[in-house]
Parts: C-alpha cells; sequence; structure tokens
C-alpha cells in the first residue's frame, strides 16, 4: 500500500529516543520514504522549515517541549503535512487532545513497524490540497482521480458500486468497516435496500477480486463488518 | 486492651452507683452516731433547764425559810406518779424542804446527790421502775441545793422516729437525686459519643478505592479529637504510600514502553527464523507491561461508571482493534444477540479493556482455524464464546485473580487479563464467570447492571 504522486514521499521523525528514531527512519526508508530523524523540538521546527515534508511520525515527549506545541505550530500552516503521534502516553484525554490538536493518527508505543509503516501510509493517502490520489495494497492499485482499478497493473473493470465499497475498505486496509457505514455509503435512500445487500455486494467484489488474481482479501467479522487485509506482502 | 470492651456508660454508672451507695451509708452511719450524742446533749439541756425552772419558782425568806410555788403546768408534771420527772429542794443544811413525792428524797439518798455540786448522776434501775434515771444538782439562792431527775428518753423511739425522718427526707430525696446523676452521667457519656458513632460508620466505609476521605473533626468532644486526627493523619500517610506505589506502577509499565518500542523496531528490522522467537518475546513483554498499566489504572482510583454507554458499540470496537491480530493468525470474530445499541451505565475505555481482554482471553485458547464469538445482550451481558478446551472447574474462580494463570494457559499471557475483567466488572456492580460452553469451548460471561 503506496500512494504516489510520482516523487518519492518524504517522512520526518521526530523522536527523542535516538535508537527508535533511528529504527524508524530506516524501516520508512526500506518502505521507500524518504526519511530524517531528529530528537528535539527546535531540531524538528528546523528541518520544517527547510524541507517540505510529507507527513511526519511526532513523538509528544520531547526534551524541550511537548509535541503537542509543534502540532499546534503545523496547523498554522497554509497546507500542514499530516501528522501520525507516536507516544507512550496512552490516556484516553491524551488521545483526543493529540487527535483535537489536528493529528490524523496516533500510535501507541510499543508498535511493530509494519503497524507504523501502514498507519504512515494511510495518513498520506488522506486528501491533502485536492492532490491526486492512488493506493495500493498488494498488487491492487486504486486510482481515485481516474475511477481505475490496476490488478498486477491490469486494468480491472467495477461497478460503481464495488468500486466505491472497494475504495471504502481500501482507505482503511487492515481496520474494521462497519457494516452498517458501507450501507449507509453505498445505498441512498431512493434506492431499495435488501437486507443482505451489502453481503451480496461484498461477495461479488471477492469474486471479481479473486479472478483477477488479487492478492488482497476481505475478511467478514460476522456481526460487525469487513476488514480488507493486503496479506502478508 | 483485651478481654470484653470496656463500655464507658457501663464504667461511669457503675462508679456512680460504688460511690451514692457508700455516700449514703456512711450519711446513716454518722446519723446515727449523730443521733446518739445529740441524745445525751438533749438530756443534759433539759435536766439543767428543769433545775433552774424550780430555781426560778423558789422563794428563799430572810429567816432561812423557802416556798416554792410550781406553776400549775409544772406543778403538774412534776406530780405525776409514772415517775418520769423528781425533784428535791435541800436546804442550806442539805435536808429536803420540797420534793415531787415523797419517795423523791430517798430516791436520790442513795445516790448522795449532795456529794457533788452542778454534776451529773445516775440512778440505776430501781425496783418498780424499769428504766434508770439522771439527776443533776444545781445550788440555787440562800444555799439551796436544787436535785433534779428524769427517766431516760424513750432514745430508741427517738432515733427511730429521727431515722424515720432521715429517710423519708433523706432517701427520698436522694434516690431521685442519684437517679437522675446516673441518667445525666450515662446521657452525657451517649450524646458525647453519638459524633463518635457516626464517625465510625463513616470510617466503616474508607477503603483502598475511598482513601481520600476524611474523618470530619468537627460536632467531637474534644477528648475524642486527638484519635480522629491521628487516624485522619495516618489516612494521610496510607494515601501517600498507597498513590506512590500506585504511580510507581503506571510509571513503571508507562517508562518500560519506550525501550519496548526500541526492542521492538529492532526485532522488526531482522530477518530470519531467530527473529520469529524474538517477536513471540517482545510481543509477551509488552502485553504484561499494556496489563500492568491496565490494572494500574484499575488500582489508581474508583472508575467513573456513571455515563451511559453502548455496551453493543464497545464489542463492536473492541472486535474492531483486535480483528487484524485474529485474521493474520486464522481465527474468525463475530458478534450476535442485540442488533440495536445496548445502553448500559458504565465507563467506556475500562469496559473496552475488558472486552478486549476476553477476547484476547479466547482467541488465545481458540486454536486455528476456530472462532469466538461475542454475543450482547439487552439485559447487560456480554458473552466471548471460545472454541478452547474450557476451563476446569476447579479453576474457575481462580483465574480471576491476578497473576494466577490456569492449568491449560498458553505461555505468553500474563495472568492479569481476566483478574482486569473481574475488578472492572466489580466496578460496575456487575460480575463475570465463565462455564462451559454446549459443544466444547468456554463461555466468559460479563453481566453489568442495566
Amino acid at each position: 500500500m503506496t500512494q504516489t504522486t510520482g516523487t518519492t514521499m518524504r517522512v520526518l521523525v521526530v523522536e527523542d529516543e535516538a535508537e527508535l528514531g533511528s529504527l524508524v527512519a530506516a524501516a520508512l526508508r526500506r518502505a521507500g520514504f524518504a526519511a530524517d530523524a531528529v530528537g528535539r523540538l527546535d531540531e524538528a521546527q528546523a528541518a520544517l522549515s527547510a524541507v517540505a515534508y510529507d507527513a511526519v511520525v511526532l513523538d509528544l515527549g520531547l526534551p524541550d517541549g511537548d509535541g503537542l506545541a509543534l502540532l499546534a505550530a503545523l496547523r498554522e500552516r497554509p497546507d500542514p503535512p499530516p501528522v501520525l503521534i507516536v507516544t507512550a502516553r496512552d490516556a484516553v484525554e491524551n488521545r483526543v487532545a493529540g487527535l483535537d490538536a489536528g493529528a490524523e493518527d496516533y500510535l501507541l508505543k510499543p508498535f511493530h513497524m509494519d503497524e507504523l509503516i501502514a498507519r504512515v501510509k494511510v495518513v498520506l493517502r488522506r486528501p491533502r490540497g485536492g492532490a491526486p490520489l492512488r493506493i495500493e495494497a498488494g498488487n491492487v492499485t486504486f486510482d481515485v482521480t481516474h475511477r481505475e482499478v490496476l490488478i498486477g497493473n491490469r486494468p480491472v473493470p467495477f461497478t460503481r458500486r464495488e468500486m466505491a465499497l472497494l475504495e471504502m475498505l481500501l482507505r482503511r486496509a487492515g481496520r474494521v468497516v462497519a457494516k452498517e457505514s458501507i450501507e449507509e455509503h453505498l445505498y441512498s435512500f431512493d434506492e431499495p435496500v435488501g437486507s443482505n445487500a451489502v453481503e451480496v455486494s461484498v461477495h461479488r467484489l471477492r469474486r471479481r477480486l479473486a479472478e483477477a488474481g488479487a492478492t488482497i482479501e476481505i475478511h467478514t467479522l460476522r456481526g460487525v463488518g469487513y476488514m480488507l487485509d493486503a496479506g502478508a506482502s | 486492651m483485651s478481654g470484653r470492651p470496656v463500655s464507658i456508660e457501663g464504667r461511669l454508672a457503675w462508679r456512680l452507683t460504688a460511690i451514692f451507695t457508700v455516700a449514703i451509708v456512711l450519711a446513716v452511719a454518722g446519723f446515727f452516731w449523730k443521733v446518739a450524742s445529740t441524745n445525751d446533749t438533749l438530756l443534759d439541756r433539759a435536766l439543767q433547764d428543769q433545775a433552774s425552772d424550780i430555781a426560778r419558782h423558789l422563794a428563799v425568806h430572810p429567816d432561812g425559810t423557802s416556798v416554792l410555788d410550781l406553776p400549775a403546768p409544772l406543778a403538774e408534771a412534776y406530780g405525776r406518779r409514772d415517775g418520769a420527772f423528781a425533784y428535791v429542794v435541800y436546804d442550806p443544811r442539805g435536808r429536803p424542804v420540797h420534793a415531787s413525792a415523797g419517795d423523791a428524797p430517798a430516791l436520790f439518798e442513795s445516790h448522795h446527790p449532795l456529794e457533788r455540786d452542778r454534776t451529773f448522776f445516775r440512778i440505776g434501775p430501781q425496783a418498780g421502775r424499769g428504766d434508770p434515771m439522771f439527776g443533776y444538782v444545781v445550788e440555787a439562792q440562800g444555799g439551796y441545793r436544787i436535785a433534779v431527775a428524769q427517766g431516760w428518753f424513750h432514745d430508741d423511739v427517738l432515733a427511730d422516729s429521727l431515722v424515720e425522718e432521715f429517710m423519708e427526707v433523706g432517701l427520698l430525696w436522694m434516690a431521685p437525686v442519684v437517679a437522675i446523676a446516673l441518667w445525666v452521667g450515662v446521657m452525657t457519656i451517649r450524646t458525647s459519643l453519638a459524633p463518635v458513632v457516626r464517625l465510625s460508620e463513616q470510617a466503616a466505609r474508607i477503603g483502598p478505592e475511598t482513601l481520600d476521605a476524611r474523618l470530619p473533626e468537627g460536632g467531637l468532644p474534644r477528648e475524642v479529637r486527638p484519635l480522629v486526627s491521628a487516624v485522619n493523619h495516618a489516612l494521610s500517610r496510607l494515601q501517600a504510600g498507597l498513590d506512590r506505589e500506585r504511580r510507581f506502577m503506571a510509571e513503571a509499565a508507562h517508562e518500560l514502553r519506550t525501550p519496548l518500542a526500541v526492542l521492538t523496531a529492532r526485532i522488526d528490522s531482522l530477518d530470519g527464523p531467530a527473529s520469529d522467537g524474538l517477536r513471540r518475546d517482545a510481543a509477551r513483554l509488552n502485553r504484561l507491561a499494556e496489563q500492568l498499566l491496565r490494572a494500574g489504572r484499575l488500582d489508581a482510583g474508583p472508575l467513573d461508571v456513571s455515563q451511559p454507554v453502548d455496551l453493543r458499540q464497545i464489542a463492536v470496537e473492541a472486535l474492531g482493534a483486535l480483528a487484524p491480530l485474529a485474521i493474520r493468525e486464522g481465527r474468525a470474530l463475530g458478534l450476535t444477540g442485540e442488533p440495536g445499541p445496548v445502553w448500559v451505565r458504565g465507563n467506556r475505555p475500562a469496559l473496552l479493556v475488558a472486552i478486549e481482554n476476553l477476547l484476547e482471553n479466547a482467541l488465545v485458547h481458540t486454536p486455528a482455524p476456530g472462532g469466538v464469538e461475542v454475543e450482547v445482550s439487552a439485559d447487560g451481558t456480554v458473552r466471548v464464546k471460545d472454541e478452547g478446551p474450557g476451563v476446569p472447574p476447579a479453576d474457575r474462580e481462580a483465574i480471576f485473580r491476578r497473576f494466577v494463570r490456569g492449568k491449560d494457559a498458553k505461555p505468553g499471557g500474563a495472568g492479569l487479563g481476566l483478574a482486569i475483567v473481574m475488578e472492572t466488572a466489580r466496578a460496575h456492580g456487575g460480575s463475570v464467570t465463565v462455564a462451559d460452553r454446549p459443544g466444547g469451548g468456554a463461555v466468559f460471561e460479563m453481566r453489568l447492571p442495566g
């Protein structure tokens, strides 16, 4: 899953634990990003004013101040990069404060590197300044602008509803999408909705993906919803 | 102190009763002694009065003769034949010249009244008279002497009447006074100690969750205040100690997170068969730190369980949080039961943790490709059903205790997850139990009051 706009995405890692910062930066580089690691608030501000970063991985507890201050300063900018907070603070209030301050996501330490990279990809995927987007998962690429799906680089036709369902699941890949929100999203009030309309759509989408040799899988959580998994890729 | 608890009321009542008893006994004894001595004095005075009465009515002429002219009432009193009173007037030569009765001089004679002057003498019981008499001799004008005698007062009668009076006046008055004193004493203690009883009720409610409570010192008797303030200070010290411990728990777990994050990140950057084992070890450490933090939060203070929360929505969230793990490990998850919201009063973050813990436990014990099902009922019950080996009846209580792990527990657990569920359920006024699932597996049932 990588969103690309042609050039390499640049991520700033702000983490006072130097080892963790460099491990995260190294993992991001392996995942195809350009990554810089800094350990202080003032270094982060200097880096952010010198380089246009596409995303920031931000630790809250910094030696010279609170990461939330940086977040607030970033929000002042015309086109702020999305921020993923990574912290050892887990109280619900901290989480809410972080998200209220404008962070896109919040990841609790300790975390798996896969999870961090997946979250970074998710925050980058979110529309920002109307930038054109492509979402990738496994061998599936979803071109949001042109409403086109490539599987293994071959265009595969989908119905409008299947496309909308796939986009929804791709945008929240690795997380559960509630059946109710799919219902609300896919069906307007004037269309008759059968009690198992969502099930039918998912079933069809699964079959199309399998036929086209997609490596992604749509899992059912009975009574809850669906989760798209990019597999072990 | 040992033995039976001492009642201040009872003690005071006993001591007051003892003091009053001793006081009454002493008063009665003193009264009798006083009555006896007063009796003598009364008799002395009566004899002297009689003698001077007679002296007053004795006229001595210049020629040495005398005339005794007693007024009628006196004459009548002396003239009575019962012999209670008698007198003899002696002339200067010692011859009896006037007497109350003819035998009076003879009666006095044997006791030589004239050999004593202004003294008292005793006339022992005579034949025909039961009682002894007491006599008194006084010198009158012209060398005449007057001897008077009187039968002993009926002293027992007098004493009886005096005691009777004493009992009547004294005891009749003293009894209510004693009763009132006892009652006032006991009531004073009772009302003074009433705030202490109320205080005890408040103190009884203080527990680890309400250690910030203090006993009010207002309205207390001064004597008890030092105890209460000492208890309050002890509570403060206890709270400070407990706070320190809780903070330490939470901070220790919190401080573990960063090195664990470094460890996890480093292992994630490794490849090869060795990294899988390391990854499992790190995951176990991560879980332990996480559960310690959660347990520490439960310890940190009373949960606010007053917010309306949708139990089904919380179950959905918990399922969503564990879905990636479950799916990665080839286990299915499902939600059944009430299709709509299930509103209960509770603490959302704590309930989320509890349901997540139940789910984690179920997933650990369910072999792939099994499934775990969560059922949320309208009455506020959450059931988590797994396809594992079940929990033997002997372990069904112990597994909810901290750091106790079932015999069939899978390696990797910290032994805290189910304890957190139990403590969360209790904090909500609910409970959690485990039973066999029909067809195999275990059902964990968490019931919350609706």
